[in-house]
């Protein structure tokens, strides 16, 4: 447990987008123009409580119980000012309805509890997102079960994904660097650790990141004709008969195993699964799978653990 | 009997008679306020179902039974004129009338239950119920027009249940009524029951319309 | 009668004066007497004690929560423990706590007195509200204890039809169950203050405290109802599988956030407008000084309520709603904001020359238009469309409602009790401790949910029991914050209660305040006028005043 607090204390978030920038402005002068609305009204009443305190001598002449002039006047110019805000903010809200035409297309799945990004190459990626700096980006979001909302902080940005909707928003980031994402809208228990991260990469950067997230797809779909060929299928499947671990959504989790300890399921992990099975076996199953030792080769091996990966699961953050 | 005999008693809380009669009366106005809002919530969500899915909408509405829905809107119109004598024979004095009306208009309510019985058992034979999973639905090839079935089932329901309440009351009502000495004390009640009892209808008023006419 | 009976009448000496008086408290001392009572006062003390009750549990959540986010990565409860822990604070809270705060307890106890009348319009259908009341809120309670509900207290569809493990269909039996008592609440008040008022007890005569009252009750009669059929709608998709917000079938989850928040903003008001209610009778008694802009205040309350129905669709700027309605919404609540406006200068122009005394009601006072005005104004940043794409969702939304929903709601709701105090109970409190408490509010709550606006800026997402270390010393302090708070929740439910036996007895009216409740003794009697009086004075008649112009 982390008992001793990070220092220092963060006080601004990054921005990753001129848009971004902008909010920021509204917001730092909704602050001033918030203390110019408060601090009157306060150090009116605080002299008021001191001045015309009970029992002390003050002039109290003309007192009055209404005036509508002063009353209409700070009725209005604050709406006003106030209003400011309002055309302000929607322009950029219109702005950010608006995607431009030639922005690249991203398809976003919210399903509980992580993100599927889909890049237009067919390229996916589960709960981070790699974009290149400088392009306008939509991503079309979508949600399989319950209302998710994909929240990027450093845009300044979030929108719901809602099932049987496509909902979009676009942006354009302007300085590479890792940024958090979240799913803010409450989407059942571990509606927490449905974040990720968001790379801006350079132009070159974000090609040849695409390049091996390819590279890596093609590792997982041979994994799984492999994973069925080996007969892991047999077993690991929702619907067989012989109960054993599903593997949907395991890379990266912590695996309670029989003995009571637990362990992360990292590639080592899975691999060692595989090969001596009978070494950690996960709680609450009995100890029947067979070793697969020296049966499956190590270039298949590597495969396999591709495939197991791209099955989903959490990402550790370092 | 004269009308001197019709009155109501006075409740601690009030000072005149008059004023116990505006607070029953406005009691029972801002009520059917709060069943107006209950049931425009289903209203809205109708439009908004016909709105994404209308012709699946327009498939649903075929399958319901128009006749019956209108012969129930005419049966209802009949029980709320039964109730206006009722409520006209009670400040009158005249007790057994009243009585007569009321009972006449608490059995036009039944029929229209029978009737709404009637149309809920054609929909279980023409296999207009989605939400029994074990049996077939009629419209299966169409998914959307499920929320429709199901709204028809959720806004009819919700108002017999209504009209249910209000043929207990009107029993009830009856029942204390045809004691003597009832109209001297109570006669308020009567108008206040049949307040609700026009308000039931009113609403069916809304509902023929929204689920039988608009989507045909 | 023999004329030994003459004897014995001229020899009997006049009975002693035994002190046992009339009032409501001791009419009928039996614990039965209690729960048969149709006396508004007693209900009003039937409510206080269960809503008392309700908050403690609802703080105790609160309390773990904030233990839980002390350490960033959720190692003190486990997802499924945090998510049933904030859904049962948010619950008990939002109904069985602000809802029925001030107008259930204050509200119930004052109405009738104010107006000059000797019970509410409906007094078996209020004895009835206070029992569906229980009966509801002592059900959810138990359902979501034992069982749980992890949705939160907004219910989203299909997280709560489909996908949800929690008892989401017990719990959400027991909300409409609790609405049938707001309605009829509502509807009491709505009744009785068009037709009870004593003679002469004009609208413009009306305490501001009724006009506060009147229009929550509008609001809780118009909204509630559809906060019930949505919930009748999500009851039946759940149990009986009716299908009408599933995406599965082509239902659209956002019918059902519109349906909600049809009801849940309004709702805001219900909390705030009594609150606003007790400010004005605070203001004006403590400063000694007629209300500045009496009508200004009256209908903005009625602006706050009328207005209030139509901004429900900025909670969704960001759910796919068309651009154009969330430009409409957003000047909607932009609007909206401009009665709260009047009220707060308003209450700062009533303060100026009058005859003011920092008594424990006033520091609430005062403490209280602090704390809103920054809670309505960072509202202001979230009706702000652009700036809510950031914020929404996060701990600044946490921040701002609890600024409106504990900063204004129960700090008014401490400020009028201590004010009534006396009214209600015939004794004093120890003012020493009161002030103390008043202050430990005002600092405890700023400890507890400044850092929460940063945090939200910052972009924690609300609801998360795992965050980012780097939000971990913000967490800190807000925690903190939340010990100091609840010693001043603490101290008042102590020295409260012990001043019933050793108070000081009040007089009728120990603060000198205008009004027709401080003309009764206190406590007041049974019926609480002996006869009906006429008003034939303005309200707030406090002496002193220049005639208006």
């Amino acid at each position: 447990m982390h008992f001793l607090p990070h220092y220092p204390a963060q006080l601004w978030p990054p921005a990753a987008s001129a848009m971004a920038g902008e909010i920021d402005t509204i917001f730092a002068v909704w602050c001033v123009v918030l203390f110019m609305l408060v601090a009157p009204v306060f150090v009116f009443m605080a002299y008021c409580a001191v001045k015309y305190r009970a029992g002390r001598p003050a002039d109290r002449e003309h007192r009055e119980a209404r005036n509508i002039r002063i009353e209409m006047t700070w009725m209005i110019v604050p709406f006003l000012i106030t209003l400011v805000f309002f055309f302000w903010a929607g322009t950029i809200y219109l702005q950010e309805n608006n995607p431009p035409p030639n922005a690249m297309e991203i398809t976003a799945l919210g399903r509980q509890w992580m993100w599927k990004f889909q890049h237009p190459g067919g390229q996916a990626e589960i709960n981070d997102l790699h974009v290149p700096v400088g392009v306008p980006i939509r991503v079309n979001i979508e949600s399989q079960d319950v209302v998710h909302s994909l929240y990027i902080p450093a845009l300044r940005l979030q929108e719901e994904a809602v099932p049987g909707r496509t909902t979009e928003l676009w942006f354009k980031a302007d300085r590479t660097g890792a940024y958090n994402l979240y799913c803010s809208e409450l989407c059942g228990a571990d509606h927490a650790l449905m974040a990720g991260t968001l790379y801006v990469m350079s132009a070159s950067g974000y090609q040849n990141w695409l390049k091996q997230a390819g590279a890596t797809q093609t590792l997982a779909a041979a994994g799984k004709q492999l994973f069925d060929s080996y007969g892991c299928s047999g077993c690991h499947t929702p619907n067989s008969t012989v109960r054993a671990p599903s593997l949907a959504g395991l890379y990266g989790q912590v695996v309670p195993l029989q003995d009571g300890t637990t362990v992360v399921a990292t590639d080592a992990y899975i691999r060692d699964s595989i090969l001596e099975p009978k070494k950690q076996v996960v709680a609450g199953f009995k100890p029947v799978m067979p070793s697969f030792a020296g049966t499956i080769p190590d270039e298949d091996m590597q495969k396999i653990v591709a495939y197991v990966e791209s099955l989903g699961g959490s990402q550790q953050t370092p | 009997m004269s009308t001197t005999t019709v009155g109501i008693k006075l409740e601690e809380q009030f000072e005149s008679e008059q004023q116990q009669r505006e607070t029953a009366k406005l009691g029972m106005w801002t009520f059917l306020a709060t069943e107006l809002l209950l049931f425009s919530g289903m209203f809205i969500s109708a439009l908004v179902i016909r709105t994404l899915h209308p012709d699946s909408v327009t498939a649903v509405a075929l399958h319901l039974k128009f006749w019956i829905g209108a012969t129930n809107t005419a049966v209802l119109i009949l029980s709320s004129f039964c109730m206006s004598v009722a409520i006209e024979s009670s400040r009158l004095g005249l007790q057994r009338i009243m009585v007569r009306a009321m009972l006449l208009t608490a059995a036009l309510g039944v029929l229209f239950m029978c009737l709404k019985g009637y149309e809920y058992y054609r929909d279980y034979v023409e296999h207009m119920t989605p939400f029994l999973h074990w049996r077939r639905y009629e419209l299966v090839g169409d998914p959307a027009s499920r929320l429709f079935t199901d709204l028809y089932f959720i806004i009819t329901g919700l108002h017999a249940i209504h009209l249910t309440i209000g043929i207990g009351l009107m029993l009830v009502m009856s029942w204390l009524a045809s004691r003597a000495g009832f109209l001297q004390k109570h006669q308020n009640r009567i108008e206040i029951v049949g307040l609700y009892w026009h308000f039931i209808d009113l609403i069916w008023m809304i509902v023929f319309p929204t689920l039988y006419l608009l989507n045909r | 009668m023999t004329p030994s009976d003459y004897v014995l009448r001229d020899l009997e000496v006049p009975p002693p004066v035994i002190d046992v008086p009339d009032d409501y408290l001791h009419a009928d001392q039996s614990l039965w007497s209690w729960f048969v009572t149709t006396d508004h006062k007693r209900i009003g003390i039937l409510y206080l004690v269960s809503i008392t009750g309700f908050f403690i549990l609802g703080s105790i959540a609160a309390g773990l929560v904030r233990l839980s986010l002390v350490v960033p990565d959720g190692e003190i409860f486990t997802n499924d423990v945090y998510n049933r822990l904030f859904t049962l604070h948010g619950v008990i809270m939002v109904w069985f706590f602000l809802v029925p705060s001030i107008p259930n307890t204050l509200g119930n106890f004052l109405l009738p007195l104010m107006i000059g009348a000797k019970d509410l319009a409906f007094p078996r259908l209020n004895l009835l509200s206070w029992y569906i009341f229980m009966g509801a809120s002592l059900f959810t309670v138990f359902v979501m204890v034992w069982g749980g509900v992890d949705t939160g207290w907004t219910f989203y569809t299909p997280l709560s039809t489909q996908y949800s493990n929690g008892w989401v269909l017990a719990a959400v039996f027991g909300v409409i169950m609790v609405g049938f008592s707001s309605i009829l609440t509502g509807l009491n008040f709505v009744v009785t203050t068009h037709k009870l008022r004593a003679p002469g007890m004009t609208w413009f005569r009306l305490p501001l405290f009724v006009w506060g009252n009147y229009a929550t009750s509008l609001i809780l009669v118009l909204a509630t109802p559809v906060l019930t059929i949505a919930m009748i709608l999500l009851f039946v998709e759940r149990a009986f599988g009716l299908a009408i917000f599933d995406p599965d079938h082509g239902g659209d989850p956002v019918l059902f956030q519109h349906l909600f928040w049809f009801y849940s903003h309004p709702v805001v008001y219900v909390m705030v407008l009594p609150g606003m209610g007790v400010m004005s009778e605070l203001v004006t008694a403590f400063a000694y000084k007629k209300i500045f802009g009496y009508k200004f205040i009256a209908f903005s309350s009625l602006g706050i309520a009328a207005i209030g129905f139509f901004v429900w669709g900025h909670h969704m700027f960001y759910n796919g709603e068309s651009p154009y309605a969330g430009l409409t919404f957003s000047l909607m609540s932009f609007i909206v904001a401009v009665p709260s406006a009047i009220k707060v200068y308003n209450w700062a122009a009533t303060i100026y020359k009058g005859e003011i005394r920092l008594d424990t009601p006033m520091l609430y006072a005062m403490g209280w238009i602090g704390l809103f005005v920054i809670g309505g104004v960072t509202g202001l940043m979230l009706a702000s469309t652009a700036l809510d794409g950031h914020v929404h969702d996060t701990y600044f939304v946490v921040a701002h409602f609890h600024y409106i929903m504990v900063g204004a709601t129960v700090v008014a709701f401490l400020g009028g009790i201590h004010f009534w105090w006396p009214k209600i109970t015939g004794r004093m409190y120890s003012e020493p401790w009161g002030r103390v408490s008043a202050l430990l509010m005002f600092i405890g709550f700023n400890m507890t949910f400044l850092p929460q606006y940063v945090l939200g800026y910052l972009g924690m997402p609300r609801r998360y029991h795992v965050y980012p270390p780097a939000f971990q010393p913000l967490n800190v302090l807000s925690s903190a914050g939340a010990v100091v708070l609840a010693a001043a929740y603490i101290f008042p439910m102590v020295y409260l209660i012990y001043s019933l036996w050793y108070g000081e007895r009040a007089g009728p009216n120990p603060w000198e305040a205008k009004g027709l409740e401080w003309t009764v003794p206190s406590p007041p009697p049974k019926h609480n006028f002996e006869t009906i009086p006429t008003v034939d004075f303005e309200p707030y008649d406090y002496p002193n005043v220049i005639p208006e112009a």
